[in-house]
């Protein structure tokens, strides 16, 4: 048995279909904490909002956001995987077929970056991230589609030699320069060290993680929570109009690299559309979110 | 705690009525409005009405958002709505202030607000900015009647100026209002205020001891 170009074109479609119409659960357990934790009267009306555009989303099959999102995908793969047929080219059709037949129809969004031209391909799409994990045999496939409002405000810094307070004020820098644009409550992550590139991706893993998990290492939890509590001190809220709910969770990941420390940080907005499946070898599809 | 249930508000507004309305007043919208989230599309806005052409749709004195709309569209006429959803209205920030000021508009709207020209501007013509729930598009869609007209069918969907009847659209909020304030402006000033307290919030005990 093997892990067929079929099942995966099939699967990863799917992922990105049922990423639009429902957001994860344990988001749905931050707007509960928030619901009864926020005071301002207009962000607990927002959030009460969100919470049930979610819900009706949810249950009619409706679209959470008019913008789907570019197509981005991140694959585990365990080194017991056995893989038959172009894997990489089952995600690039099971795409292609998906905005031909989705219902409602997907808008044009992904962009040429040199000629600003709209379609529903384009080079290197869907984006695809490949980590071998361990001995499993399966891929673990996130899909996390990423739109424009929390997109644009990702920013790396590559600082040298610095102490963990200028780490963390590069992280609320970055943050106050976002403001409330990018469709709070957002999740935020958090990537540190490594090199320019291998950061951009901690942080974009650490978005993916779910809320109510913390790093295992005790220093970088702490510094989760800090910057949790920082950021929502700064009173942005839900949607950028106030309140004390700009993020339900700042995740922090790095790697030991060199005396130069690249810092990113990542958003997904409050929606923070995420899917996860896995494939055996066996050809059994286990949905984990 | 309760927030007042929000009041009923019929577009196009007038100035007047445009300037009746304040920073963080809930309201609900019924009525006509255009909507686009095209950067092209603007950019022609403003090279129409540099050169004192009207547009193929009336916009004078109109309500004019930064929203996505799908709908149906097999006969060359705007069909069934699908869905709809504001964009970042910040990234036009630089063609609004023309637009508000050439076309009068009453209302502009959508998410993030607009920066200080616009807020301007605004306040000199009689114009009020609402922000919409971004991601909330299943509820909110249900506020939209129909797409009656659009304009500019050389461009992508959601990219064309797309006419909307709205009937019970919203909650909505009032994050610019027409007297220069914005909540925008007043939040990020109030965070970067804060940012040396939050600073040192976050390192109690060594703050503690570097006064000790």
């Amino acid at each position: 048995m093997a892990i067929t170009y079929d099942l995966v074109k099939e699967v990863t479609a799917n992922l990105y279909d049922w990423s639009l119409r429902r957001i994860p659960e344990s988001s749905k357990a931050e707007f509960r904490k928030a619901l009864a934790s926020e005071t301002e009267p207009q962000a607990r009306q927002t959030l009460a909002f969100m919470l049930d555009s979610a819900e009706r989303a949810e249950t009619t099959g409706k679209f959470l956001c008019s913008d789907a999102g570019v197509p981005s995908y991140s694959i585990k793969i365990g080194s017991g995987a056995r893989m038959e047929g172009d894997i990489r080219q089952a995600i690039v059709d099971g795409f292609a077929e998906l905005t031909r037949t989705i219902q409602p129809p997907l808008l044009r969004f992904v962009t040429n970056p040199l000629t600003n031209e709209r379609s529903f391909h384009g080079k290197d799409m869907p984006l695809v991230s490949w980590d071998l994990v361990g001995e499993g045999d399966y891929l673990d496939i996130t899909c996390a589609p990423k739109a424009l409002g929390g997109g644009r405000w990702a920013a790396v810094e590559i600082l040298v030699s610095p102490s963990l307070d200028e780490i963390e004020r590069c992280v609320l820098e970055i943050v106050l320069r976002a403001g409330g644009q990018h469709c709070p409550p957002v999740v935020i992550g958090v990537g540190i060290g490594g090199t320019f590139d291998h950061a951009a991706k901690l942080s974009k893993d650490a978005t993916l993680r779910p809320f109510g998990e913390r790093n295992p290492e005790l220093m970088v939890a702490q510094m989760e929570e800090r910057l949790t509590r920082a950021v929502n001190q700064m009173g942005f809220g839900p949607m950028g109009v106030g309140g004390s709910t700009t993020t339900f969770g700042v995740h922090v990941e790095y790697a030991s690299g060199h005396g130069f420390t690249p810092v990113a940080v990542s958003f997904n907005c409050w929606i923070n559309r995420r899917t996860r499946a896995r494939i055996y070898n066996s050809g059994v599809v286990e949905r984990i979110e | 705690m309760t927030s007042p249930s929000p009041t009923r508000l019929t577009l196009p507004l007038t100035p007047k009525a445009a300037r009746a309305l304040k920073v963080g007043d809930v309201v609900l919208l019924d009525g006509d409005a255009v909507a686009t989230v095209g950067m092209p599309t603007q950019k022609r806005m403003v090279a129409e009405v540099e050169a004192g052409r009207e547009l193929p749709l009336s916009l004078r004195d109109g309500a004019f958002f930064h929203m996505g709309v799908s709908y149906e569209d097999s006969e060359g006429q705007p069909g069934a709505v699908h869905y709809v959803n504001p964009t970042t209205s910040s990234r036009f920030n630089h063609l609004m202030p023309t637009l508000i000021r050439g076309l009068r508009l009453t209302a502009t709207g959508g998410k993030g607000g607009l920066s200080q020209d616009s807020v301007d501007a605004m306040r000199d013509v009689g114009c009020v900015y609402f922000s919409f729930v971004g991601g909330a598009s299943a509820l909110l869609s249900e506020g939209v009647e129909a797409v009656t007209d659009c304009a500019w069918r050389d461009l992508i969907m959601q990219f064309r100026l797309n006419r909307l009847r709205l009937g019970d659209f919203g909650p909505v909020i009032v994050a610019i209002d027409a007297h220069g304030n914005s909540i925008y402006e007043r939040l990020m000033t109030s965070a970067r205020e804060r940012m040396p307290e939050i600073m040192r919030s976050l390192r109690p005990t060594e703050n503690k001891n570097e006064t000790d």
